[in-house]
């Protein structure tokens, strides 16, 4: 009975919706679906997604980035997914692609397995935005837009002040960093863990920016085997605005002397000018066996202020040792290695310009 | 004169079998009367005759025949009662045949839960094992339902410990990341066109 449980399945036929709003700046030109299919597991549909969809930018306006929803079941933990393109530069009446692959869930006690894409955000040239934001999307695409033109402005100084040579180096020191930095499998754990070995505290270390309008002064996680949870920072605002949302990237270190990125933690948050707060989250950290936590820094990777401005870390900021190690490049310095190495300097240098 | 003894006592004395105080009034009346005596010595020689015809064989009996025919028989009678007497039972786990049925049940019950056991159930397992073994430290419950993990592969979403599957396409992420608010998120980048996909999946 065991081995006949294990090895029921079926395929089952997918519904599917593409839903765009009728004043929607971008419209839909064709649809594919690829191999994508559903199966039952458990008391659950499992939808394997592999959509690509053609989008034409509709508007007046260039779009840098865009967000949709893809949906399985709206209260379902696992029932919601998103496709994001950062980086995009897309002039009215021109067409591009969104393509995503995904793994969702469906309860089968919903009804037959389905899936509704949907327009959560567009992110224009002039940082305005259009969409319902229900997954928060005008923040994230926002931070990817600016990380991007810090980037690209770093990339055209350097060219200025080192010529082809000195973006080449940096090119391919990037390819090298990305080849390099460390991945490790990294489970979040909702509600308490299951783990039996006794929880002891560890202080987090900050990396602080000098220009940073936030300052991390004090923090912990409880920590059990290769379990960290419910971290607690307090932050201390050294900027004269309020502040109304941070991410704080979450840095781990195991008895192996290996660090990686582990998490980010945000927080909406009620944080005063020159006023201190508290982040706290109740979620813990499952690490792949047999890593064992010694030690954390954490270090502030975005804000975002109560009128709508943001701040991101600047390029020097990021250069420091443990960030450039442990840290992913942003969405456009990905974008631009990779036209580096399939297309070559020229290409790189010829993209900068169009900016 | 007194009374004769019955035919029956008289029997009874002659083989020796006669109580002790009938015996001893039995000898007083004999020493007396002549009849009962002769009576008593004729059962005397009844018996000594019957004693020398069963001690010879009787004529044309072949002994050693005989003696096999009666050994045949206890033989063939010891047979017949095995075949009715009940059944003893042996004990339960003696012998190689029970030891396989038991080693091939456990087998069967592994790979069970092998193959249908979250690897997390078995750790959890283990973890609550070893406290038991110590006889200390805590055990708290995890809350049940779909959850994500960031591997190097993509996105995987997990239920109970188990994977669900993961987000993957074509190509490997160049970039994952966690967000303990409850999302996942994979960075694929477009091989020709370097165009950059990030794809998330909520759990909360």
């Amino acid at each position: 009975m065991l081995l006949a449980g294990a090895l029921t399945s079926g395929a089952q036929t997918l519904n599917r919706k593409i839903d765009l709003p009728k004043d929607s700046p971008v419209t839909l030109v064709s649809d594919a679906w690829g191999d994508s299919g559903a199966t039952i597991r458990g008391g659950a549909y499992v939808l394997d997604l592999h959509v690509a969809l053609t989008l034409r930018n509709s508007g007046q306006r260039r779009i840098r980035g865009i967000t949709l929803t893809v949906l399985t079941q709206e209260m379902t933990p696992g029932g919601k997914g998103s496709i994001s393109v950062p980086s995009l530069d897309i002039p009215p009446g021109e067409t591009f692609p969104v393509r995503g692959d995904l793994h969702l869930l469906r309860p089968v006690g919903a009804g037959a397995p389905q899936v509704e894409v949907a327009l959560d955000g567009v992110l224009f040239d002039d940082l305005s935005f259009y969409g319902p934001d229900k997954l928060h999307s005008q923040r994230s695409m926002t931070v990817w837009e600016l990380e991007a033109r810090r980037d690209r402005r770093y990339f055209k100084t350097l060219i200025e002040q080192a010529g082809r040579e000195g973006l080449q180096n940096e090119m391919l020191a990037s390819l090298a960093r990305q080849a390099d930095r460390p991945q490790y499998g990294v489970q979040l754990v909702r509600g308490r863990s299951t783990n039996a070995d006794p929880e002891h505290d560890v202080q987090f270390a900050f990396l602080h920016f000098p220009e940073g309008p936030v300052d991390p002064v004090d923090g912990l996680a409880r920590i059990a085997g290769n379990e960290a949870r419910a971290p607690r920072v307090e932050v201390r605002n050294r900027s004269d605005r309020a502040i109304r949302y941070l991410e704080i990237g979450w840095i781990v270190r195991d008895q192996q002397g290996r660090e990686f990125l582990a998490a980010s933690v945000p927080a909406d948050l009620s944080l005063p000018a020159h006023g201190s707060s508290q982040v706290l989250q109740d979620a813990a950290l499952r690490f792949q066996q047999p890593t064992s936590i010694q030690a954390m820094t954490g270090f502030v990777s975005s804000v975002e202020y109560a009128d709508g401005s943001y701040w991101i870390p600047s390029r020097s900021a990021l250069s420091d040792p443990t960030l450039r190690r442990v840290a992913a490049p942003s969405p456009e310095e990905q974008r631009l290695v990779q036209i580096y190495r399939k297309k070559g300097l020229d290409a790189v240098i010829e993209e900068l310009k169009k900016f | 004169m007194t009374r004769h003894i019955s035919e029956s006592e008289l029997a009874l004395y002659s083989t020796g079998d006669l109580s002790l105080g009938n015996r001893a009034m039995a000898r007083l009346h004999l020493s007396q009367c002549e009849r009962c005596r002769a009576r008593v010595e004729a059962y005397l020689s009844d018996r000594k005759q019957l004693r020398d015809v069963a001690a010879g064989m009787p004529e044309g009996v072949n002994w050693n025949r005989l003696a096999a025919e009666m050994t045949a028989n206890i033989r063939v009678g010891l047979a017949a009662g095995e075949c009715v007497a009940p059944r003893t039972r042996k004990a339960a786990f003696q012998g190689w045949r029970p030891a396989a049925a038991v080693a091939g049940l456990a087998v069967l019950l592994v790979t069970g839960w092998w193959l249908n056991m979250p690897r997390g159930e078995t750790q959890a397992l283990g973890r609550v094992a070893r406290v038991l073994m110590r006889g200390h430290g805590g055990i708290a419950f995890e809350e049940q339902g779909p959850t994500v993990e960031a591997t190097a592969s993509g996105i995987e979403l997990r239920e109970n410990g188990g994977s669900m599957g993961v987000s993957e396409g074509s190509a490997q992420p160049v970039a994952v990341s966690l967000s303990v608010q409850g999302s996942a998120r994979a960075h694929y980048v477009d091989a020709d066109t370097g165009q950059v996909t990030i794809t998330s999946v909520y759990v909360q």
